[in-house]
């Protein structure tokens, strides 16, 4: 506070801006000689920067259209948006931000050759690496079927924590109590507005891939869903619209795909965390659509288990509350300001429940058992509602 | 509707243009302002626009009702004392409901009492504290008698004037609505500043405040036991900057479009991390909420004239309650009341210092009364006869050019560890992760990061002719260059920036 200020001014109210309006310095000489200029050189120089700066950017104002959901707006704005990409490219003004960008180090600028990420699981691995079990006996187990190791101080169980923005606080809440476990080594990778629906914007796939082999997770907790309730294109282009029976097909079959590979890598446990209660009633249907996909694959494969976030931030009713007790009857505030996204305190619920079934497989089995008896067993695994 | 996207830049496009068209007929003119803010508003949630209209029309009639009254009287503060609850009381349900309801759930817990209470969800409109704020510097100024009320029309103008409806700078109604009095002159647009605040302030969003946040500020705070101690401290040290470069950014760019609009706003930030005390950290720090403080609350108040202990609790009240305007937790409370405290030190240092000082002018006034009674030549005296010279003393609570400069910076950020928390034992972890981990270095701290930080930093030590030097160069381009220039400056941020635009932090308050 400028008291000095203040006290000096206290005795004297100060009088309004009406005594000196500002209107009236309009021709006040300006610092080193700067002009004004009129309106319409303004408009001018407006129109040049964004005329220009149109061209120069044309390769990303295309990216940013083609990573739009399928639909009217997304066609539109492809209209838009392609003659002004290939003006560019003709004028040799798409260049400069592609060499700025390749001088850098950073991505290029325009739309990825990417449109559909199409992966082909292979049979997991088992037990002497033969993963046919054609050999006349009986089949070995996968190795999500082997007793789980256990981790010990100096050897934490990596644990690879991947999702979009609903996955934020949660995976922060939950890197924290793992980090408390000291058994437990987070990595938390959480990327806004991306999902298995749109590979074009972001490829998780090809994400996960990489991150199984670079950091080696034991366990990878996961959390989708809230960007993909938009048409999925698949790999022979065809579009299904949200909720169509081919669109829950297609979908399902990423899910199952994405568990898959990161099967193959290497990762033991998958645990799936499904979507919580959302206030609008339309949305929170679409939730409720992609929570029965999840839960109905991890039902179905070994090794994964459903963490039923909607039941967790439901209140007692089973309705949505911006505010639950927890466990110490404390009230606290579980959702952001749009109702959707989790603060922390909301994030701490769906990460102790995810610590708890780490724990439970991980850490409480002795020396050479097996994790736990299964991984569909579970008191956070609830089916989804 | 976000100033960092295209949608913006088109809005504004069209705007600029019917502003400049429409603005010798006045009165279609501000209607047609009043809608493309309301637009602007409404494009986030349109709801928001009914709570802006309602306070146009509440506060309007809260003005006229106090203007009608008789100077003298008790009804007048009583009209007063009913728009500022009303107002008030709007923030509160809006902004506070939460808090309230939590806290009073904690307070019934530990007296081992239980209730239900209503739980409700309720929006935050966008930027209702700055709006609550400018409508009451409008009904004060009224009151006072040193504003007359407007029209209605004027007065929705400035309400919903859209460059500052968000996150400010909170310009006053008698700062504002002179302004409207007639058409703005289309020969007299400063626009060299005003490209200079636009582009300036994308740059210092997209390439500074946004970068640290994704790069090492969030994690530092949300997963401190991810880090080892340098980074952390680079962390916190990175809000500092990120925070500066966020709301100062905001400011300039909705001053420059205010000024390609014809409309002049208060300044909002002059490099307050040079700052060599906290009191003069808040003559650069969101200057016109300082002012609005000092004005309308602290100087009412019964600022410093009232004792030295009643200066002191109403600086630390004013702090307070500023801290809570920030945003409704108990951290930001506490925030405030550091600032406070801080203030209350250095307002005593200042004191001690005078007291010194009026030591030495008393003893030297008795000593040269003594040797005048001795017959000594008496002391020269000048046309500042017998009181003597006037009392000269150190002002600045810190002596000193450099240190002071790093003790204000390092507390100023230290609070910001409590402002940017969530709850205490989040701040907790993160001074204590402080302590736990130092021998390496990190890999959060990049050349990227310490570059931001020192950029971020380095700018405000940049004398203000540099940038005026700039701004008059530009003004001397032909406007097609100036156009080219920005042209190449906005591919720049395309490239450098992150992907998609992130919302300004000052939005939330």
């Amino acid at each position: 506070m400028d008291d000095q200020r203040a006290a000096g001014q206290d005795e004297a109210t100060p009088v309004s801006g009406e005594s000196t309006p500002r209107d009236e310095r309009g021709d006040e000489a300006l610092p080193f000689g700067r002009r004004r200029r009129t309106a319409a050189s303004a408009l001018v120089a407006m129109l040049v920067a964004l005329a220009l700066g149109a061209l120069f950017n044309a390769p990303a104002m295309k990216k940013t259209a083609l990573e739009l959901p399928f639909g009217g707006e997304r066609s539109f704005r492809l209209a838009l948006v392609d003659p002004l990409a290939t003006v560019s490219h003709w004028l040799f003004l798409d260049r400069p931000a592609r060499l700025t960008a390749d001088a850098l180090g950073r991505p290029d600028p325009g739309p990825t050759d990417t449109q559909v990420v199409v992966i082909t699981p292979t049979p997991e691995p088992t037990e002497g690496g033969d993963s046919s079990g054609g050999n006349g006996d009986k089949p070995k187990k996968t190795l999500q079927e082997k007793p789980l190791p256990r981790p010990f101080q100096g050897h934490p169980m990596h644990l690879y924590i991947a999702g979009d923005s609903m996955m934020g606080l949660p995976g922060m809440a939950l890197t924290n109590l793992s980090n408390k476990t000291k058994l437990i080594k987070a990595q938390l990778d959480y990327h806004i507005s991306s999902g298995l629906v749109r590979p074009d914007f972001f490829d998780w796939p090809a994400q996960l891939q990489a991150k199984a082999r670079s950091f080696d997770p034991g366990a990878v907790a996961v959390m989708f869903g809230a960007n993909d309730n938009q048409a999925l294109q698949t790999s022979s282009g065809k579009v299904h619209q949200f909720g169509s029976d081919g669109w829950k097909k297609e979908y399902r079959k990423r899910v199952e795909d994405v568990i898959a590979l990161l099967f193959q890598n290497g990762v033991r446990r998958v645990y799936w965390i499904g979507q919580p209660i959302m206030p609008e009633p339309s949305f929170n249907n679409q939730m409720k659509l992609m929570n029965e996909i999840y839960a109905s694959v991890a039902e179905e494969t070994f090794g994964v288990q459903y963490i039923d976030a909607y039941k967790l931030l439901s209140n007692g009713s089973g309705q949505f509350s911006q505010y639950l007790r927890d466990t110490n009857g404390k009230l606290e505030r579980v959702r952001e300001q749009d109702g959707e996204h989790l603060t922390y305190a909301g994030g701490l619920r769906i990460a102790e429940a995810v610590i708890a079934a780490i724990t439970k497989e991980w850490l409480s089995a002795k020396k050479g058992e097996a994790g736990a008896p299964s991984p569909k067993a579970s008191a956070t695994a609830s089916p989804a509602p | 509707m976000l100033f960092p996207t295209i949608t913006f830049a088109l809005f504004f496009l069209l705007v600029f243009v019917g502003n400049w068209l429409l603005m010798p007929r006045q009165g279609v003119w501000k209607p047609f302002m009043l809608i493309a803010s309301l637009v602007f508003y409404g494009w986030w949630d349109w709801r928001f626009v009914l709570l802006l209209a309602l306070s146009a029309v509440a506060n309007q009639f809260f003005a006229l009702w106090i203007a009608g009254m008789p100077q003298r009287g008790s009804g007048r503060k009583w009209a007063l004392a009913v728009a500022v609850a009303a107002n008030l009381g709007v923030l509160g349900v809006f902004k506070y409901y939460g808090f309230f309801v939590t806290s009073v759930a904690d307070f019934l817990s530990a007296l081992n009492l239980n209730a239900d209470l209503p739980l409700l969800r309720i929006l935050l409109p966008i930027g209702i504290s700055f709006l609550t704020f400018r409508v009451l510097s409008y009904v004060i100024d009224v009151y006072r008698g040193t504003l007359r009320p407007a029209s209605l029309l004027d007065f929705s103008v400035y309400v919903a004037f859209f460059p500052y409806l968000a996150a400010g700078p909170i310009a006053r109604a008698s700062e504002f609505l002179p302004q409207l009095r007639g058409p703005r002159d289309p020969r007299n647009v400063d626009t060299a500043r005003a490209f200079f605040l636009i582009f300036g302030g994308l740059a210092k969003k997209m390439l500074i405040a946004d970068y640290l946040a994704t790069h090492i500020v969030n994690g530092v705070f949300t997963t401190p036991g991810q880090y080892s101690s340098l980074e952390v401290l680079v962390g916190i040290i990175g809000y500092s900057v990120q925070i500066y470069c966020d709301f100062s950014a905001y400011s300039d760019i909705a001053i420059g479009i205010s000024l390609l609009l014809g409309f002049e706003l208060p300044d909002n930030f002059n490099a307050p991390y040079t700052a060599a005390s906290v009191q003069d950290f808040w003559r650069r720090w969101h200057m016109t909420l300082s002012r609005w403080l000092r004005d309308y609350l602290y100087i009412p108040l019964g600022g410093s004239r009232r004792g030295t202990t009643r200066t002191y609790v109403n600086l630390m009240l004013t702090m307070v309650l500023g801290g809570l305007w920030h945003g409704a937790g108990w951290t930001f409370v506490f925030w405030g009341f550091l600032h406070g405290a801080a203030l209350v030190i250095e307002h005593a240092r200042v004191i001690r210092s005078k007291g010194r000082a009026l030591v030495v002018q008393r003893q030297r006034r008795e000593l040269a009364a003594a040797l005048e009674v001795l017959g000594e030549a008496a002391p020269p005296t000048d046309d500042r006869g017998a009181a003597g010279p006037s009392l000269e003393y150190d002002h600045r609570p810190w002596h000193g050019a450099v240190w002071p400069r790093i003790g204000v910076f390092a507390f100023v950020t230290f609070a910001w560890i409590f402002f940017r928390s969530d709850t205490f034992a989040a701040a907790v972890s993160v001074i204590a992760r402080l302590f736990q981990s130092w021998g390496t270095v990190g890999a959060a701290v990049t050349p990227g990061v310490v570059l931001a930080i020192v950029v971020g930093i380095g700018v405000q030590y940049v004398p203000r002719s540099v940038w005026q030097r700039g701004e008059a160069g530009l003004s001397t381009l032909n406007p097609a260059l100036q156009g080219v220039l920005l042209a190449v400056g906005l591919m720049l941020l395309d490239v450098l920036g992150p992907t998609g635009p992130a919302a300004f932090l000052y939005f939330k308050f």
